[in-house]
């Protein structure tokens, strides 16, 4: 998995690519939210747009930012959710618990 | 929330008795190749995962299914190796994480074998991890997806020799 950061705004956008499946995955995507809350940006946007696929330990990091995020007073959303992993929220009901957005454009909007 | 397997801990004399009389059809350790299996056995590496989902992609595609079901399937085997890398072999690379894929017919099935101890089948089995209480919790997972996706999960533990977890699809079709 590759993980990125940029700033727009006032949302962090951080861009997820590859397979998100736990591991040295969990504390590079750690270390992107803890860079985000320190600069003060609660505003965080999480673009899976090319996640190929993701296990359930990889939900675990999507899970665990959006608790440190939301801990500190901030919102974590989603954008380019893939069917594949959209399938995984609605078995999960995870649906419950993150926005999503077909676009990052929408999703930095709806902040 | 129950906790999923634990690396060399639950009551692997326990859970095998279970998990025996879940499924006692499936012959796990047949020496006799079948024109209907593929086989792949891969380390116990998180990234190897990568190999079995191309595996499966690639199965399926020979099979008129659904964009749902082809995921149902693939996200599927996908946990069962997950756990098998994670909690049966506990990321230990020396030791084979091995699936035997069987097509034909109306069903899908994968047989995931790794070589841990096992772990308490009933108690990961009643774990709901879709519970206000539970649905933050970072783990808890794999083996609810898999039996939320898939009609027959079971596993069978035989000490000494590993786990086996076997998950079968019936087959819907309709691409």
């Amino acid at each position: 998995m590759k993980a990125e950061k940029r700033v727009e705004g006032d949302v962090t956008i951080i861009t997820l690519s590859g397979k998100l499946m736990g591991g040295p995955d969990a504390e590079a995507v750690r270390e992107l939210i803890k860079g985000s809350l320190d600069a003060g940006s609660k505003k965080v946007l999480i673009d899976l747009g090319d996640v190929s696929w993701v296990n359930s330990t990889g939900l675990g990091i999507l899970i665990a930012s959006h608790v440190t995020v939301t801990n500190a007073g901030g919102s974590v959303k989603l954008s380019r959710v893939s069917k594949r992993i959209h399938q995984i929220f609605m078995v999960t009901k995870l649906h419950t618990v993150f926005d999503t957005y077909d676009s990052v454009e929408q999703a930095l909007a709806s902040f | 929330m129950a906790r999923e397997r634990e690396c060399l801990k639950g009551s692997p004399r326990r859970a095998a008795r279970s998990a025996q009389a879940a499924n006692p059809r499936v012959v796990l350790m047949s020496q006799e190749w079948k024109p209907n299996e593929i086989h792949v056995t891969i380390p116990t590496r998180m990234e190897a995962l990568s190999i079995i989902d191309k595996v499966v992609e690639g199965i399926v595609e020979l099979i008129d299914l659904s964009e749902e079901e082809a995921n149902a399937i693939a996200i599927s085997v996908v946990e069962a190796g997950t756990n098998a890398v994670q909690h049966g072999n506990c990321f230990d690379e020396k030791l084979p994480v091995e699936f035997t894929f069987v097509t034909g017919g109306d069903q899908f099935q994968v047989i995931v074998r790794d070589r841990g101890p096992g772990f308490d089948v009933d108690k990961v089995l009643n774990a709901d991890p879709t519970t206000p209480e539970s649905l933050l919790a970072p783990r808890g997972r794999g083996i609810f997806i898999m039996r939320s996706l898939m009609d027959e999960v079971s596993f069978r533990i035989v000490a000494g020799q590993g786990c086996w977890a076997i998950l079968t699809r019936k087959l819907r079709g309709g691409r």
